[in-house]
């Protein structure tokens, strides 16, 4: 492969089509080609500027995860951390484990914590109901000791359902923006090539 | 060296460079990598989140017998972050050195 400009170009450009929006597009690849002109101007060749710029495979896939973290900060919604999350992965193996495994913890565990929300906040009112079913004699069996327990415990329950929903719902806002902090961190620290030359 | 080192004192390392003046961005290259043995591509894309963090701006200047260049320069933002940055590194610095020379422990 014939490691010149154009091509170093070329590579970056298709890389990030897509992902960066056009302005921006523009701006790096104006980045790269006035680094290739300035070097040439001084003496050097396309294949030391290519081997001391890194390969521009790395370089696009440093400028896609900033851009896709970038996005998730700015505009908040599963698809966008998700793209970001995966993108970060493939920054290498150390990724899988300090971003992938605590990603999946965290979403398991708001997942849970919703769902047995969403449980109590249903069971609840049912069994409100059906205490005071019991109460009017209407039941065949006791779900509880006492029918009056029964109608604070029930809406104990339901009380808890719901603040756990919302509780939630705060508890992923704040793992959102730590999660963010944590990945813009990851990359600073994380990518780059080592120099080749 | 390696190379989690050198990605995580790019960015001060950046910083100082434009405190203390606006540079295109072969110039900054070469600046830092003149010290700093890393790869050189890595610096623009650090230059490009700076930019967007409202770090740095850029402007484009005419230059002698050639295409306008595009310059490097830091903002308000960027200079108090460039004056913290810096006192952290300083003292960071001095603590890790004074473990590695074990004045800490012949002090006891």
């Amino acid at each position: 492969m014939l490691q010149n400009e154009q091509e170093y170009i070329r590579i970056l450009r298709s890389r990030l089509e897509g992902t960066l929006p056009t302005d921006e597009l523009e701006d790096i690849i104006s980045d790269y080609s006035e680094h290739f002109t300035m070097g040439k101007e001084n003496g050097r060749t396309d294949g030391e500027l290519w081997s001391s710029l890194g390969s521009p495979e790395d370089v696009a896939r440093e400028l896609r995860v900033m851009h896709l973290v970038k996005k998730a900060e700015d505009d908040r919604s599963c698809k966008n951390i998700f793209h970001a999350v995966v993108a970060t992965l493939g920054l290498g193996l150390f990724n899988l484990v300090f971003v992938l495994v605590p990603f999946i913890l965290l979403v398991v565990m708001l997942l849970m914590i919703f769902v047995i929300g969403v449980l109590f906040t249903v069971f609840g009112p049912a069994a409100f109901v059906y205490s005071i079913l019991q109460l009017a004699g209407l039941s065949a069996f006791a779900i509880w000791l006492s029918p009056v327990a029964g109608l604070f415990i029930s809406t104990g329950i339901t009380t808890s359902g719901l603040l756990m929903i919302i509780g939630d719902y705060y508890l992923a806002r704040f793992f959102y923006r730590v999660g963010i902090r944590y990945l813009k961190w990851n990359i600073g620290v994380i990518t780059g090539t080592e120099c080749a030359a | 060296m390696n190379i989690q080192f050198k990605k995580g004192v790019l960015e001060i390392c950046v910083l100082s460079v434009l405190a203390h003046k606006d540079c295109y961005g072969y110039e900054l290259v070469s600046e830092i990598s003149k010290r700093i043995d890393i790869s050189e591509g890595t610096i623009y894309p650090l230059l490009h989140r700076l930019k967007d963090d409202g770090y740095v701006t850029t402007y484009l200047q005419e230059s002698q017998g050639g295409p306008p260049r595009k310059y490097y320069q830091l903002t308000e933002n960027g200079r108090k972050e460039e004056h913290e940055q810096k006192d952290e590194w300083i003292q960071f610095v001095a603590s890790v050195n004074a473990l590695l020379e074990g004045k800490n422990y012949a002090a006891e």
